[in-house]
């Protein structure tokens, strides 16, 4: 009689633990179509977790979007990749990178409150996502009702970005960072396509320069992931392509001056400031290779 | 027995189901705190007690940008004895916590960071108590 209970208990144990790692999923446990090269025995240069890790990382492409509309940078749809040539788009590898770009774009639309745009961004991202089987992180019709009534931006905003959060969560906790690190490569590529095509006018000592030099430090991360995956030719190229942007940074500066961190009241909130401080040096003939490499590459990766 | 055997099975399951649904919509009810910040990323943190010094915690990594505020929001879950502590260094140097010197815990704090880089952050809870909590991170728009 205990030996039948302790069986059932285990059998129970393991249908709990599938029915947990199966939220949110149908089917979708099968990987993309990335080749199967990338997933043979070979070991990976980094650990899932330290890759995790990386991925977080990376910054949100929404703060780059903020800091274009905070130092009244006028919105400019130019800046916005083409959605007509989605459903173009033959394999995974090529799907995941452009969710990462649509993604940057549409933190970019929600920032300046341009909802109706963000209608047809959200069509291609469901379209890709679907292909990818992650649409489930994604709930359409809440954003469709926010975005067409212009109702409550900031929860448009927050749906919008908390439900790219879960989806690579999800795809990390599934061993899946492959496909995550090719969506947080378009992310980045689009965001700092944005920011250097603003830089292009923009006057010397401008807040996107200097965020634009800050990058050095995140190349190396993106290098680092990308590089786990280089024996496919895909990721090989894409490696290539982030050599040449980071040969174009070797002399750009970070410089750090120390201080003690102080506390002061805004709003009636606490807030820490810290004054250790990060300086940039740029100069115009290094920002002027970053923006043309920048655009050879993001106009690649929407043309692939 | 077998009715034993089923309400083993069920309470596995709906605890199962609910902890995940818990912490989500735990993050979405805290979210509603950051007023007019910018949502970024948030945090999910579950411990159990524990009697180790200094008490258990989980750490996270995030990189923060220069002239940018931040806002960190700390939400605990209900039933739980543990109150979250949210510490945020550089490397190994405390900057800021939402513990202040006479122990009280605030809810949220605020974060201006003027040099761009990666950024520890490391929840536990008061006393080692087991606790769930949720942090969010977003960012001040400052007009």
């Amino acid at each position: 009689m205990f030996r039948k209970l302790f069986y059932l208990i285990f059998v129970s144990l393991i249908i709990v633990s599938c029915n947990s790692s199966n939220k949110n999923e149908e089917n979708i446990s099968e990987d993309i179509e990335i080749p199967d090269s990338i997933f043979d025995d070979k070991p990976l240069i980094i650990s899932e977790e330290a890759m995790s890790d990386i991925i977080e990382n990376i910054s949100s492409p929404v703060e780059m979007a903020a800091l274009l509309k905070e130092t009244g940078v006028p919105f400019s749809k130019k800046y916005l990749c083409d959605v007509k040539r989605i459903d173009k788009l033959n394999t995974n590898f090529k799907r995941a990178l452009n969710l990462g770009i649509l993604s940057s774009d549409m933190g970019y639309l929600n920032m300046y409150d341009k909802t109706g745009s963000v209608m047809s961004s959200m069509s291609a991202i469901k379209s890709l996502t679907d292909d990818l089987r992650i649409g489930q992180f994604f709930d359409f019709e809440t954003i469709k009702r926010l975005a067409i009534n212009h109702e409550n931006l900031d929860s448009l905003m927050y749906i919008s970005v908390s439900s790219f959060n879960n989806m690579d969560s999800y795809l990390r906790e599934t061993n899946r960072s492959d496909v995550s690190s090719l969506i947080v490569v378009g992310t980045w590529v689009e965001g700092m396509y944005f920011a250097t095509q603003v830089a292009k006018t923009a006057p010397e000592g401008h807040k996107i320069i200097e965020r634009i030099g800050e990058q050095k430090l995140i190349l190396n991360d993106i290098l680092l992931i990308l590089k786990n995956y280089q024996n496919d030719k895909h990721f090989y190229d894409l490696v290539q392509d982030f050599e040449s942007i980071k040969e174009k940074y070797n002399d750009v500066k970070i410089t750090y001056t120390v201080g003690d961190p102080e506390s002061r009241e805004i709003n009636g909130m606490l807030i820490i400031v810290t004054n250790d401080e990060s300086h940039v040096e740029i100069s115009k003939e290094q920002l002027t290779e970053i923006v043309k490499i920048i655009e050879k590459v993001r106009n690649k990766l929407i043309n692939l | 027995m077998k009715r034993i055997i089923f309400y083993i099975i069920l309470t596995l399951f709906l605890f199962n189901n609910n902890t995940y649904a818990q912490s989500d919509e735990l993050v979405n009810v805290c979210a509603l705190d950051i007023g007019n910040a910018t949502y970024l990323k948030d945090f999910k943190v579950k411990l159990q007690q524990s009697n180790v010094k200094p008490p258990p915690c989980t750490k996270f990594s995030v990189v923060l940008n220069k002239g940018t505020i931040y806002q960190f929001n700390v939400c605990d879950a209900a039933g739980y004895e543990g109150k979250a502590i949210l510490k945020l260094l550089d490397h190994s140097k405390l900057l800021g916590s939402n513990k202040k010197g006479d122990g009280t815990l605030m809810k949220a704090f605020g974060f201006q960071c003027q040099k761009t880089g990666v950024y520890n952050i490391q929840i536990s809870f008061n006393n080692g108590k087991q606790g769930a909590a949720v942090a969010i991170l977003s960012f001040m728009n400052v007009k």
